[in-house]
């Protein structure tokens, strides 16, 4: 389902723009791209030119999932290995869905590529700017937001008005005009709308609550549904005239479903320059002395908003305690709640909580590194040895959803956590959003404080969901131009490449979209383990070994000899953990690979000890199944590292340069093909 | 409070959850006597026990007497470790949670302690939605163990659960009979 998301939105993103500019327009990723579709070379052998080629990586993810969803009729696929090597086919498709969706926008609608240092731009339903007239555009196909963009400009309107998004739009639209806004990530989609400040909401497709129609109505705002995936019953429009379409949408509030994206612009902005005049007090946000005369009907007993909260979010003391003018505890509640308004729903006394929760939430602003698109080559060519070697101690990617069990802000931590240990952190999607909403105590958030650029510490946000084929091309691209193994139609390799000598992690903290699970289903068929929130758990998906207990063989690639490495590196390829403090230690784990060189296992050791020290206090219980060698043991916990091993009768393992698992099982590949 | 089964639907088919639900343990007395009775058991400590107040203690202090009062191996979970150290109580294990039904799942596995499979699983902390996909699984793929979740807001996948307790005081209350019951039961 996730990887037939991003196919029809890149299907519908390439066919719009060969509308536009003709199949033959050139893909041009700039002077620092010459590998512009790691993924795409990869899996089918084809490296695309233009346009044109793009809709044949889309066509062959059509072709491919039509033969998929088959075998999941009645009466086919009926063993769970053979199942599950077809979620993985569905994960590697996702993934070329996602390169060719996200080069098309790149080269059609001329977003940032080959430069790292992209703007800084303003974050939060704080940035809006309400004596503005708003638009704000909800999901992830930036196609009709891109047009609103254009029909700003083009009408000289663009300083007159505020654009914002919620989702990947935010992250699209962001990347082709900088003075749009992010308003926030999935979760903040429904407290937003309920909050009335859009005076026209517009819906393209996926991630977008279904209840948003209903919203805006309630809000007075205008509303235009832009995709044939999410038509919410309305009138299809796109045939009338702009001027007739119009004059319904301000005389009868009526919700138009548009799907020519020009016509929808002209809609859009005319309406909300129409309708924000008259607008002003539905902008007026709840003060407390409001939200507490609200909140009155709460008896504060019968807990049925606690029972209701798919987060096991106090809900019921935080809003009995905002009755009695005390908003503190809802603050709280608010940073871990994921707005899916089942608390309303629940609410015997139908006690708004959501808009009660205005005069709780900080209405802060932020700065978020507007996405930046593909790696550079050079900057492959830079790390792509020490992160082999292991001196750099991973390439970690924040993806996904923002369903997080703790506070929004988590994700903040653990990227700083690791970028400060110099792991080369990645962000996208609502990850990249949530990772934003933190500040120290200079105000800064990490997107100012940590490099754009892919290198050790940086802080790096790639864009959108279908940006997230950057950061799988990167770990690609350091196969095939550091390693210079050749790609084209070599995915076997690439993929035995990236799982035994590549330390990278994918990290989904906030899981609920198919879209997440595919992205994640797609990482772990490219060798790169995932790691879960506890929402994760839902999925019932995960991918596990039993440790120092499992054949943990692989064949030297030097002396084509099978060795028992004994060393479970990566542990597992998805898992779930609980809580951030054992997803930060777990994370630097699931980056160690028996390709590590010493002294880039003593790096890496260092960084698991001291996390594992400052979240659970003592050294970690399983060093003995990481550490091969004195050699690795690093300085500063040399003393008390030694005498834990020798307490539990650690024995040395050997260490290899070219590990492979070709030749393990039955293949063409030889294991020649592993060195160069 | 008698003991009481939770309900059981007439039809066994097309119940997506599964039809066997756990069975209510309202009386600390018999709570004590479950725990008394496994040969091997094991108690996970998930992350909730460090930070859940019941009445002027934590509920780490509750799960760790009623750990003592049998020699019950526990497995710290997420980052329980770091709360135990501090009191002075190493934990058996380490595994996360989802890696401890894992092992679980095995009955070939040696256990915490290397005695063989664990026959009874208490489970107290976890959060309650991971904690139930947790007891689904052993309950459908571990029938050499049974377990138990010592939990205010009950587990219906588990086999032996405390009954919902939302008033705190209620809580406080089971918890100090259990560990009164497994201080004169031995």
């Amino acid at each position: 389902m996730g990887t037939a998301a991003h196919g029809a939105h890149g299907r519908h993103m390439i066919d719009h723009l060969i509308e536009k500019y003709g199949e033959d327009r050139k893909i041009d990723l700039g002077s620092q791209v010459n590998v512009e579709a790691p993924i795409i070379r990869t899996v089918m052998g084809l490296k695309p030119e233009n346009l044109g080629d793009l809709r044949k990586a889309i066509e062959y993810v059509e072709r491919e999932m039509i033969h998929l969803v088959s075998s999941t009729h009645m009466g086919q696929e009926g063993n769970y290995r053979d199942f599950e090597s077809k979620a993985f086919h569905a994960g590697m498709l996702d993934h070329v869905a996602l390169e060719a969706a996200d080069i098309a926008q790149i080269v059609g609608y001329g977003l940032p590529t080959s430069v790292a240092d992209t703007p800084l731009v303003d974050l939060g339903w704080g940035a809006i700017d309400r004596t503005k007239p708003t638009i704000v555009v909800v999901g992830h196909n930036a196609v009709t937001a891109n047009a609103i963009i254009d029909y700003l400009q083009k009408h000289n309107l663009y300083d007159q008005v505020e654009v914002g998004g919620l989702c990947c739009t935010a992250h699209d639209v962001t990347r082709y005009a900088s003075g749009a806004k992010v308003i926030g990530p999935l979760s903040r989609q429904r407290f937003f709308l309920k909050a009335g400040l859009a005076d026209v909401v517009v819906t393209d497709e996926q991630c977008v609550v279904t209840d948003i129609p209903q919203m805006a109505r309630e809000a007075g705002a205008a509303m235009i549904a832009c995709s044939d995936k999410i038509c919410y019953g309305l009138e299809n429009a796109s045939a009338r005239e702009a001027d007739d379409i119009l004059r319904e949408v301000l005389e009868k509030q009526k919700q138009y479903l548009i799907l020519d994206p020009e016509k929808a612009a002209e809609v859009i902005v005319r309406a909300a320059l129409a309708l924000a005049p008259n607008r002003s007090v539905k902008k007026q946000l709840l003060n407390q002395t409001e939200a507490s005369v609200l909140a009155g009907k709460c008896p504060g007993t019968c807990e049925a908003c606690n029972r209701a909260c798919p987060n096991l979010l106090p809900v019921s003391s935080g809003v009995n305690q905002a009755r009695q003018g005390n908003f503190a505890k809802l603050g709280e509640v608010f940073l871990r709640c994921h707005g899916c308004a089942k608390c309303e729903e629940a609410c015997v006394h139908q006690i708004p909580i959501l808009r009660i929760m205005q005069a709780a939430a900080t209405w802060d602003t932020y700065k978020m590194r507007s996405g930046r698109g593909p790696i550079h080559d050079v900057e492959i060519r830079k790390v792509g040895s020490p992160i082999v070697l292991g001196t750099i101690p991973g390439v970690v990617l924040f993806a996904g959803c923002s369903n997080f069990p703790g506070d929004i802000d988590d994700v903040a931590w653990l990227a700083e956590e690791l970028a400060r240990r110099k792991y080369i952190v990645t962000l996208s999607g609502c990850a990249a959003m949530a990772a934003a909403m933190r500040k120290d105590a200079d105000g800064k958030t990490i997107y100012e404080k940590y490099t754009p650029e892919f290198d050790a510490g940086c802080i790096v946000n790639v864009g959108s969901c279908v940006a997230n084929a950057h950061v799988v091309g990167a770990a690609i691209k350091i196969a095939n131009i550091f390693a210079t193994l050749p790609n084209r139609a070599n995915f076997e390799l690439m993929s035995d490449y990236i799982l035994n000598r590549v330390g990278a992690c994918g990290v989904v903290w906030g899981p609920y979209s198919q879209k997440a699970l595919a992205i994640g289903t797609g990482a772990v068929r490219w060798g790169i383990p995932v790691v879960l929130g506890p929402h994760g758990s839902k999925y019932r998906r995960l991918f596990m070994s039993k440790k120092e207990m499992g054949d943990w063989t692989v064949i030297d690639g030097r002396t084509k000899q099978r060795v028992d490495t004994g060393e479970p590196t990566p542990e597992h390829m998805m898992l779930v953990t609980e809580t951030k403090e054992r997803a930060l230690v777990t994370i630097i784990k699931q980056c160690f690979r028996r390709n590590d060189t010493p002294p880039g296992r003593a790096i890496k050791l260092n960084s698991y000890i001291s996390a594992y020290k400052q979240v659970i206090g003592a050294l970690p219980d399983d060093l003995q199944n990481f550490v091969r060698t004195e050699k690795e043991i690093p300085i500063v916990y040399k003393r008390e590292v030694l005498a834990y091993l020798k307490e539990v009768g650690w024995q040395p393992k050997p260490v290899l340069s070219l590990p492979t698992i070709i030749g393990t099982y039955e293949t063409k590949v030889p294991i020649e093909a592993t060195i160069k | 409070m008698t003991t009481e089964l939770m309900t059981l639907p007439y039809y066994k088919v097309n119940v997506l959850t599964g039809t066997k639900a756990a069975k209510v343990v309202a009386l600390p007395g018999e709570a004590a006597k479950i725990i008394e009775k496994a040969k091997n058991p094991l108690y996970i400590f998930g992350p909730e026990v460090i930070d859940s107040p019941v009445g002027d203690r934590l509920l780490i202090d509750y799960a760790l007497e009623i750990a003592k009062s049998r020699n019950i191996p526990i497995c710290a979970t997420a980052h329980v470790k770091r709360k135990m150290l501090e009191l002075g109580v190493r934990p058996d294990s380490t595994y996360d949670i989802i890696e401890i039904i894992h092992f679980l799942k095995d009955k070939e596995w040696a256990g915490v302690r290397g005695k063989g499979y664990h026959d009874l699983v208490l489970f107290t902390g976890v959060r309650c939605d991971l904690a139930e996909r947790g007891l689904a699984t052993l309950k459908h793929f571990a029938p050499h163990l049974k377990t138990f979740a010592i939990c205010r807001r009950s587990h219906p996948n588990a086999d032996f659960a405390v009954p919902v307790l939302v008033k705190r005081e209620k809580w406080q209350e089971y918890l100090s009979e259990l560990v009164s019951a497994l201080g004169t039961t031995e």
